[in-house]
């Protein structure tokens, strides 16, 4: 043990001494290590993100849209879901806790004064922070009154608010949607983007009754329903029930398909990671080939190195260095350079990372599973790609590297 | 029991389809604390005998007894643990380490000693006030003179005490002034109590053994 410390101190030494080889090898293995852990990271961070969303989202929530999977597949959504299967399933799931219409206008002017801005009007019932866990900061949720009332109040978002407010408080404050002086009476808190870059801060939301009647003229149908479960376990089997009743209370004959779309969280899950996994295969395509490429790039410099050493092999071997011991000094600065690459490459996999949330708004989360994977392949590198060269080191023959 | 016995020892190289027979029946003793010099011209078969008397390679045929040990057909390592214990060498191009420093060059055989002794550097200090260089201890090779550099590389194999300092051509690369010092370091040496063996064409370095041995066509012709 002693001597095996003493053998790797002497690996340190040339790790050293060798600065050139030290810094090439390195920097090829850092580049590597960098581009793996960031998968690793990007990885855990999307799947972060996915549940974050999901929270937000719900876990024990299910989303019902008009129009069937052909509909949304083209990106049209259709009104199959009337005010009244609403009221109707909120009287028949016992087991749904929240029940609420939703139907919402995108790209809808809204000013203040002089400010105008196209945002996204949701229409709800007052239910609708409990229905999306999405808590008013400032002022208060409208009330049962004001959607029976079709009265012009609403709640902001706070980049929406920022826009038309700046700093100022807009709790009590007239916008103009479209003609419609509508009062804000509270603020809902920040959410952030999603991962496809959507503002969610970015929306109004008034009283459904008021949105339908007075934007839509409209009176029965909606865009879809939002219904929340008490026991979240059993979500699938409820969104059979659901699909069931709405089948059922839309007449469709079995062997047709429903006009109607069931979200749940699993769905959500599946389009995060889907959204996500192009870049992690490019990256991990490019991160693999750059630590291949580390890996001979260290065993050409080592054998280099070894060549060029030829005489120290010799001299050690004269001095009583056994095969094992140049073996375990070469290896070792194999490992150390590849450690400090590794090292290296995780500080760059962060700096880049940052950047790369900076600028592409990609969810990335460093936990010690990047650091993990980092540090375990960059020694396998250098024990992989290492101990062809220092098993050359370790069978030279004495007599033959003393002469150099 | 003398310190090296040699009994009819062959060395032959196989060089293409030719054979070379480069040691042909060598006969040697050696006595504890001795000086003796190996002589010969280049070609004479005597860096071969060295080597197989250093441990560095082994002899095709015969007997080679070193320290009191059967040494002729041990493996690669149990020949790294002789080196290590029982032989210390001095080059001719001194062969030390660039980039460590004077001290850790006289270190580098304790490195490869399983039994560690403590004062180890202690040691090494010592040997190189024993040989002048304590003003030298962390410089580099490169900032030494070749005498200097020779009078490490004579600490350096002393390090271990090992039982037979093995010299080849130590003054070949020095001026006859630092050669006169370096031989005078050697005896030293061995007036201290250690064998020497010194390889040499030089019959001025010859002269400071007590022995001379000579070689010619890979035989001991005196």
């Amino acid at each position: 043990m002693d001597r095996l410390l003493k053998i790797i101190f002497q690996s340190l030494k040339a790790v050293r001494a060798f600065k050139l080889r030290t810094l090439f090898c390195l920097l090829s293995v850092a580049l590597g290590i960098a581009s793996i852990s960031v998968i690793v990271a990007a990885t855990e961070g999307a799947y972060k993100k996915a549940l974050e969303i999901v929270a937000m989202f719900g876990p024990d929530a299910l989303l019902v849209f008009g129009g069937g999977e052909e509909a949304r597949a083209t990106g049209q959504r259709m009104k199959t879901i009337t005010l009244d299967d609403i009221e109707t399933a909120r009287q028949a799931f016992f087991s749904a806790y929240v029940v609420v219409p939703m139907t919402a206008m995108r790209e809808v002017t809204v000013s203040h004064r002089d400010k105008k801005y196209q945002t996204l009007i949701v229409g709800s019932t007052s239910d609708y922070s409990r229905a999306w866990t999405w808590p008013v900061v400032q002022g208060s949720d409208f009330t049962e009154e004001d959607v029976k009332g079709l009265r012009n109040v609403g709640l902001i978002g706070q980049f929406l608010s920022r826009e038309l407010f700046g700093d100022i408080d807009p709790v009590g404050k007239y916008v103009l949607v479209r003609r419609i002086p509508v009062q804000i009476v509270g603020v809902l808190s920040e959410r952030g983007t999603t991962p496809a870059g959507d503002r969610l801060d970015d929306r109004m939301i008034i009283p459904i009754t008021t949105l339908m009647r007075k934007l839509q003229n409209e009176t029965t149908y909606v865009s879809g329903l939002r219904i929340r479960f008490y026991d979240q376990k059993n979500l699938d089997f409820h969104a059979e029930e659901v699909r069931a009743f709405l089948r059922g209370r839309h007449r469709i004959p079995e062997g047709e398909p429903d006009d109607f779309t069931i979200i749940s969280p699993k769905e959500i899950i599946k389009f995060l990671v889907a959204l996500t996994g192009s870049l992690v295969v490019f990256l991990g395509v490019t991160g693999v080939i750059s630590l291949v490429i580390a890996g001979f790039v260290l065993a050409n410099l080592f054998l280099l190195s070894v060549r060029e050493r030829t005489r120290e092999i010799g001299i050690r071997r004269a001095a009583g260095a056994r095969k094992r011991d140049i073996l375990f000094q070469f290896l070792g600065e194999a490992v150390v350079i590849t450690t400090l690459g590794g090292i290296f490459g995780l500080a760059l996999a962060l700096l880049s990372s940052k950047l790369l949330m900076y600028i592409a708004q990609f969810p990335i989360y460093f936990s010690w599973k990047a650091f993990a994977v980092g540090m375990i392949l960059s020694w396998a590198v250098g024990i992989g790609f290492g101990l062809q060269p220092a098993n050359r080191a370790a069978n030279l023959k004495p007599i033959e590297a003393i002469r150099g | 029991m003398p310190l090296c016995l040699m009994e009819n020892i062959r060395k032959t190289f196989h060089t293409g389809a030719i054979d070379v027979e480069v040691l042909k029946n060598i006969n040697l003793r050696l006595e504890r604390s001795e000086f003796v010099a190996i002589m010969g011209t280049s070609g004479s078969g005597k860096t071969t005998l060295m080597n197989i008397i250093g441990c560095l390679d082994t002899p095709t045929s015969g007997r080679y007894v070193l320290a009191d040990k059967e040494v002729s057909h041990l493996s690669d390592d149990e020949l790294s643990v002789i080196r290590n214990e029982h032989i210390g060498f001095v080059f001719q191009n001194f062969y030390l380490l660039p980039y460590a420093t004077v001290l850790e060059n006289v270190l580098l055989p304790t490195l490869y000693v399983d039994k560690q002794k403590d004062n180890r550097e202690k040691q090494a200090v010592d040997l190189l006030h024993l040989v002048g260089l304590k003003e030298r201890i962390r410089f580099k090779p490169n900032q030494l003179s070749g005498g200097e550099q020779q009078r490490v590389a004579i600490a350096r194999a002393l390090v271990n005490d090992p039982t037979l300092l093995l010299a080849d051509e130590p003054t070949g690369q020095l001026d006859s002034n630092t050669a006169e010092e370096i031989m005078n370091l050697l005896r030293e040496m061995n007036t201290r109590g250690k064998t020497v063996l010194v390889i040499t064409h030089d019959q001025n370095v010859a002269a400071y053994a007590q022995r001379t041995v000579k070689i010619k066509d890979g035989t001991i012709i005196e």
